[in-house]
């Protein structure tokens, strides 16, 4: 049997849990609003590029260019954004187990590894990791994936990775990110894109091949940094609804314990009540 | 001919739209369009041929009603269809938003790191070294003919 102090400390425990969880939960929805804004606000330019070079994609003369071309495929380079903590419920479960079942379709994995979470789940499973990046400050994210994009083209161009994928958690609403794995390059050619047409009276200055030069590494730098945002800003919405639920939570049991210790309390009180009465009783008999 | 042309040219304007990774969008209406692109300056008119552009570092500038507006753009693309302008850009900067005491401090450092910087004394040298030689056997001719 709990006595009553014993309940009281735990009252008090899990209320100093909650106020933790409050906290945590308020950081994560102020993060998320930034995160939310910043996102919105890459989305378009990501979507645009990736337009344009599709579009170069259905050109008959980029089918051998080194962006383009399908080579045979030995290794792929993966890159995978998890977090760097915890708490955020099946955030980063979930992404990493999409990856590792992408990876298992007969690829030979080099892992770009962005999180300490991904990190710890790749090493255990004794997986290809030729880079790891972890703790980067929210504000110096968009500069690092632009000399990220410059690292991933060399790898590509230099022949030691014929294909890239990304693996992120896509945000779409505060209740609902999907896990995904995209191909980053080769650029996909023959997409069928909505409102194309006469795709050979478009002129491309001053040529066809220096605009690839300088589109690409653009686009690249956009879908690196627009995938970081979807990750950061899932990231931070799991968190947000974890630390709900886990406040929920949290009240739920003090409720349930304040009512236990009440309840202790009161039988007490009834004891020494009927104890006095009892006695009073037999006195005056 | 001309005139049917000037009048299409009238009638229409640009619809200029500038996206930047941070989504501030800029969208404006105008007359012209002159753009620094890597290999010169690009002007647009209305009713411009369809052409995909890679912008270089310079003043973007916007005319309308015989207005000129000036937006300071940092590489990107541009793509043209008909009247409509599409600048991707990672920076795009309207005057207001340029910090010029910053802009005038960095030009400053940047100026004087050029002036010391080994590369322009270099080249400095190898002028001053040229031209030495040039008139060493410049003036070894003028013996030859003093004889």
């Amino acid at each position: 049997m709990t006595s009553m102090r014993d309940i009281k400390q735990r009252i008090e425990n899990v209320r100093s849990t909650e106020q933790i969880i409050r906290a945590m939960d308020m950081v994560a929805s102020t993060k998320l609003q930034k995160a939310r804004r910043q996102l919105e606000g890459v989305r378009p330019m990501y979507h645009e590029l990736k337009r344009v070079v599709e579009e170069i994609g259905n050109k008959e003369e980029v089918e051998d260019h080194p962006f383009y071309f399908e080579r045979k495929v030995k290794n792929s380079l993966y890159i995978v954004l998890t977090s760097d903590r915890g708490l955020s419920g099946s955030y980063n479960v979930n992404v990493l187990a999409h990856s590792l079942k992408h990876m298992n379709e007969g690829k030979n994995e080099k892992i770009l590894v962005v999180g300490s979470k991904g990190n710890e789940y790749f090493k255990k499973r004794n997986k290809n990791i030729i880079r790891k990046i972890t703790n980067i400050a929210d504000a110096r994210v968009y500069y690092g994936t632009e000399n990220l994009a410059e690292w991933v083209s060399e790898l590509y161009l230099s022949g030691e990775v014929e294909e890239v994928y990304i693996a992120y958690t896509r945000f779409e609403n505060v209740l609902s990110y999907t896990p995904q794995v995209e191909r980053l390059l080769p650029v996909a050619t023959g997409v069928e894109l909505e409102g194309f047409e006469n795709s050979d009276e478009k002129k491309y200055e001053p040529n066809l091949a220096t605009f690839i030069d300088h589109v690409m590494p653009l686009y690249l730098h956009m879908s690196l940094f627009r995938a970081f945002s979807e990750a950061h800003t899932s990231e931070q919405a799991a968190r947000m609804v974890n630390m709900d639920a886990a406040g929920k939570n949290a009240s739920d049991l003090i409720k349930d314990l304040t009512s236990m210790y009440n309840r202790k309390r009161q039988a007490a009180i009834t004891q020494e009540l009927s104890e006095i009465v009892g006695s009073a009783n037999f006195l005056s008999k | 001919m001309s005139e049917q042309q000037t009048e299409l040219v009238q009638g229409k304007k640009i619809t200029l739209n500038i996206t930047t990774p941070r989504g501030e969008k800029f969208v404006e209406e105008a007359d012209m369009l002159i753009m620094r692109c890597i290999d010169g300056d690009l002007g647009v008119l209305p009713r411009h041929e369809p052409v995909s552009a890679v912008l270089g570092e310079g003043i973007l500038r916007i005319f309308n009603d015989n207005v000129e507006k000036k937006i300071a753009v940092f590489n990107g693309i541009v793509e043209i269809d008909g009247t409509n302008v599409n600048i991707f850009s990672t920076i795009a900067q309207r005057p207001d938003e340029i910090d010029l005491e910053r802009a005038e401090q960095d030009r400053r450092e940047a100026e004087a790191a050029l002036e010391a910087s080994e590369e322009v004394q270099m080249r400095s040298l190898q002028v001053v070294l040229r031209r030495s030689l040039v008139r060493i056997e410049v003036s070894l001719h003028l013996d030859d003919e003093d004889e």
